[in-house]
Order: structure tokens, then sequence, then C-alpha cells
């Protein structure tokens, strides 16, 4: 996400300035200290695990890296309970936290086979390592979020996407899955067989047990051009639904405080090759940051000198295959709230976000990003029933993120919002159940495989209101 | 002018008879680095590699000693809290779920250019 910002200043000589020499001294005057860590090791001896954010923890009693689904069906009958599967750690909720046993399927990855085009893969597989698994033999996720260092497991029971008016979140492309339940008992499904169980564990935050592999629709690894363009807020908002409907890929991001947008498209092409240049995502936040630090007492001052230092940057062109270009490193780690949107009230909650951000939070200076996805059917999905906007805020991982519950969130649900699991919100039971007509459904798929909660920890018996 | 070059030349002398740091690896010496041990070149290209062989990212290239020593002097008990607690862009423990104490001091030490260092 960042590059895909970051690429439109490595033109812009002012930007530049302020993100090379200016900004050691732009971001020393207002930045918070390294927020205090955990220990390595608690009182038990115990290792510590965190999120990539670092606002999780916990200590597990033990950590399994199981090398087939004989060991996993095992551990999952015997480990300590709550038992709970981990991929990269990038979730912001408290999925993974447990003081019992972490279960990582690092131990179980790769492509293991294909059916015509369609790749099984085990779902320890890093979504990085998949793009050029997939490449070699000329095949492509049609889709891909903006981060590729999550598991295949964890980004599809968190219904992680990327962006397209007419592709939908990666679970979408889920042909079928293997699911090990609590119990020890392998399960195949698919549309036909086990149906229910397909359609609740496709998106199950790791509530059902582990799944270990699943067959992926995939498509030809074509070549995409890369376009990214800056232009004002406005003139972004006014035009974004003709350029959902215009491209292949196409998201935009709101810088809040400076009035502008960084538009991102990525389209199919026969171009030749062009090379993408230097990451430039650090540098770009820098410079917003240090503009935040400077001018952040005065918000039209910080607007006026966000628009000089910015409209120097020249376009972004690219042309690779898709997987080189649509995920990108995020170096800089943040906190986030998204919220997936009917698409009819996404740019109405954004214009909400950008002004109450605007004028309650002049600490916040990470750019919103706005996507939208197709609809699909998995009864947790949040895009179940139709296409959705989605609108993410960040917040930069020393700063404070609270404000997100008591500000932006009762903006994205008076519009009608259901939150992206993986992402911070305070929701829970009803308030979920009304928001998924198979809600129930799921619950009592999940009470039949785990009836005695052996996958719930305490934050999810909270989301799904099930007794402590 | 012979004055001036007195403490060139001793300068330059003493650099000789110092210990040398190794150059950096280039970018694709870097990118192409990784542990001889089977296992922990695995848990290294999985949680460690897209930051600390890739110039740039605010990470400590992996092999470069003039980036490196100064923080290794800091001691492993302090690199190993680093690198488990997660530091400034580091997340923690590199978002490596399985990885032991003694594991994250392996990758450090073969990262820093220290594998001399191991027992």
């Amino acid at each position: 996400m960042i590059s895909r910002r970051g690429a439109l200043i490595a033109g812009g000589t002012g930007a530049a300035v302020v993100a090379g020499g200016g900004a050691a001294y732009l971001v020393a005057t207002g930045d918070k200290p390294e927020p205090a860590a955990p220990a390595s090791v608690d009182a038990r001896g115990k290792l510590l695990w965190r999120n990539w954010s670092g606002v999780q923890h916990a200590y597990p009693a033990a950590r399994l890296a199981p090398k087939d689904e004989g060991e996993l069906a095992q551990a999952l009958k015997t480990g300590q309970a709550p038992i709970r599967p981990v991929g990269a750690g990038h979730s912001f909720t408290a999925l993974a936290p447990t003081d019992g046993t972490l279960v990582s399927l690092d131990a179980m990855s790769g492509i293991v086979g294909w059916e015509g085009d369609q790749a099984i893969v085990r779902t320890g597989t890093r979504l990085g390592a998949l793009g050029p698994a997939l490449a070699e033999q000329g095949r492509a996720l049609p889709n891909l979020p903006d981060i590729n260092k999550q598991s295949l497991g964890g980004a599809l029971s968190t219904a992680t996407h990327g962006s397209g008016q007419t592709l939908q979140a990666m679970h979408g492309d889920v042909m079928a899955l293997r699911l090990v339940t609590p119990s020890g008992q392998v399960i195949d499904a698919d549309a036909r067989k086990n149906p229910e169980i397909f359609q609740a564990a496709r998106v199950s935050l790791g509530a059902l047990g582990v799944i270990t592999q699943v067959r992926l629709r995939t498509g030809a690894n074509r070549r995409l051009r890369r376009h990214v363009w800056l232009e004002p807020f406005d003139e972004a908002l006014a035009k974004a639904d003709a350029r959902w409907a215009q491209h292949r890929n196409f998201e935009f991001f709101a810088v809040p405080f400076t009035g502008l947008a960084v538009n991102v498209s990525h389209d199919e092409t026969d171009e030749p090759a062009l090379a993408r240049g230097p990451d430039q995502d650090v540098a770009f936040l820098q410079a917003l940051r240090g503009l935040r630090n400077l001018l952040g007492f005065a918000t039209p001052l910080r607007k006026a000198a966000g628009r000089a230092l910015l409209s120097t940057a020249k376009p972004e062109i690219a042309v690779d295959e898709g997987w080189k270009l649509l995920s990108t490193e995020r170096p800089v780690r943040f906190n986030e709230m998204e919220f997936h949107l009917p698409v009819e009230n996404q740019l109405k909650a954004l214009e909400e976000v950008v002004a109450t951000l605007e004028k309650e939070r002049p600490d916040v200076f990470f750019p919103i990003e706005v996507r939208r996805i197709a609809g699909d059917d998995a009864w947790l999905s949040p895009f179940q029933g139709g296409a959705r906007g989605s609108v993410a805020v960040h917040a930069y991982y020393r700063d404070d993120f609270s404000f997100l519950y008591p500000l932006i969130e009762p903006i994205f649900r008076r519009y009608d919002g259901r939150p992206h699991w993986g992402k911070l919100h305070t929701l829970n039971g009803g308030q979920l159940a009304a928001l998924y007509p198979r809600w129930k459904d799921f619950l009592a798929v999940r009470q039949d495989l785990d009836p005695e909660g052996r996958m719930l920890n305490p934050y999810l018996k909270g989301l799904f209101g099930v007794g402590a | 002018m012979k004055r001036a070059l007195v403490p060139v030349a001793a300068a330059l002398l003493l650099a000789a008879c110092g210990p040398k740091t190794p150059p950096p690896p280039t970018a694709e010496q870097a990118l192409a680095l990784r542990p001889a041990d089977a296992r922990l070149a695995s848990l290294y290209e999985t949680s460690c590699h897209a930051c600390h062989a890739v110039p740039g990212t605010g990470a400590p290239l992996v092999h470069d000693r003039a980036a490196w020593d100064g923080r290794y002097k800091r001691g492993e008990p302090v690199l190993l809290d680093h690198a488990i607690q997660g530091f400034n862009a580091m997340p923690a423990t590199g978002q490596c779920a399985t990885c032991t104490p003694d594991d994250f001091r392996a990758l450090i030490r073969f990262m820093a250019g220290r594998e001399d260092s191991a027992k």
C-alpha cells in the first residue's frame, strides 16, 4: 500500500528533500518513543508471541509446527486449549493469542498438486512465496492483498482481499478445502461435498479447526500495467466509481491534511516489462510524518505545505507480472481499522472519516485506503451478498489508536459496515448476527465441530457470544 | 607540508594495522546469502530475508559488518530481546511463531557476519 503512495514522490524534488535531509529534523520534533515491550519470557519461562503491530501478545504454553495432517490431528486432540492457529501474525484483533497451544503451519507449505488450472496449496504457504510458485506454471491468483507476508491460511480465514470491482476476496477462489477438526477428524469439503462446512469454513477465523490445504482457482499469469498518480481528493472522489468500472484493479488513498488523493490502477497489458523503481514507502511516510510533527498544530498551514510538497510528484508507471506489482513490502508498522461498506455508502463514509480526522485528530498522518471488492457467498465473508467498498484508517504503531473506536467505528457502523475480521473493531455477538444472515448457521457448525470450544480463546468466545 | 602529512600517514598506518571491516555485500550478494544449515535457511527465508537482504529497508543488511558491529557490541541478549519483542520497524520475532531463542541467536549471528561466535 505504502509503496503505491510512495512511488509518487520518486520524481518529487520537494518531497525528496523533506524525506531525506529535512526528515531527520522534522521527525525529531513530535514523535512518541518506542512503546514498552512485554518481557521476552514470562514467569513460567514461556516465550513471548506478539503480533506484527505489537498490540497483541501471549505466552503460549506450547508452540507446535506439525509436518503433516496426522501430527496436526494429534495436536488438536491432545494439545492444551485454547488451541490457536497462527500465520504471520498480521491480524490486529486477538485472533491468535493463547496461553495454551499455538499452532503454526510453516512446515506445511507449498503447492502439492493441480486439478486442471486449480492449484492445491497447503495453507502454511506465505503469499509472497505463492506468487512465484504459481508463476512457474504460468498461473497467478486473480488478486492479491497489498501485503504478501501472510500465510495463505491466515489470509483466507480473515477474508483478506485486494481491490477490483469484479475481483473477489481471496477466499472467493477457494474451490475446495481440507479441515482438521479439534477431534482430529479430517474433512474434505467443497460446494457439493459437506457444503455447509465448506461455506462456514472458507472464512472461519481458525475457529472450526485448522484448514490444511485448499484448491485454488487461478488465472493466467498476465502482465499488468501499474499506474500511480496524484490528484485533488475531490476529483478522486468524483471519478472513483468510473475508475472501478474501468480498471481491473483500482484503489485510491485519501491523504488527510493535504486535500490530495493517490490513485493506483492495474490493467492487463502486452506492453514490454518496465521495471518498478526503488521503493519509496519510508520516504513518503517520513514526509507526511514530518509535516505532522512540524505543522500539526495548524491544519491550514499543514495542508498548504502538504499540497506544495506532494504536488510536484510525477506519476509512476510500471509493467510486470501481477504478483510482483499487486503486493508490496510494508516496512513501517501501524494499527488499522477497516470496514466493508455497501458500495453506495462507501464514499460518503470516507468523506466523513476524512473530515472527522482533520477536525479531531491532527496526530494522524497515514493515508486512508479505499478499495472495492466483488461479492461472494461464504457465510462469514464481509462481502457475502454483494460487492462492498472498504475504507481503512491507519495509525502509526507508536501513536495512539484508541480514537478509532469512539471516533471512526461509529461512522462505519452508521453506514452499515462490516468489520474486517483481522482489523480493529469492537463488534460481537448480536451486533454481528444483525450483519450476517448466516451467523447462526455458522455458530451451529462451530458447535458441532468443536463442542468443547477447544479452538476458542477469550476473544473468540466474546466475538461469538459463547459462554466463557 | 611535511608536518601536515604526518597525521595522515599515522592514520593510514593505524588503519592498516587495525582489524579490517569486510566490505558490505553487493545487493545481489545480499539477496543470495543463506545460512548453511537448511532449517535455519528456511527460517531466514521466511522471516528475515525480505528486510535484511534488501538494501534500503532500514534493517541492517545481512553480512554488513559496518551496519551490524555497533549493534553487536551491545551484546547478544539485547539483540535477542529486540528480535523477540520487536524493535522499531522490526516486528516481533520477524513473525516466526515457532523460532526458539537458539534459532534467533543463530540467525542474528549469521546476519551479523558472526557465525564464528557460535559455540
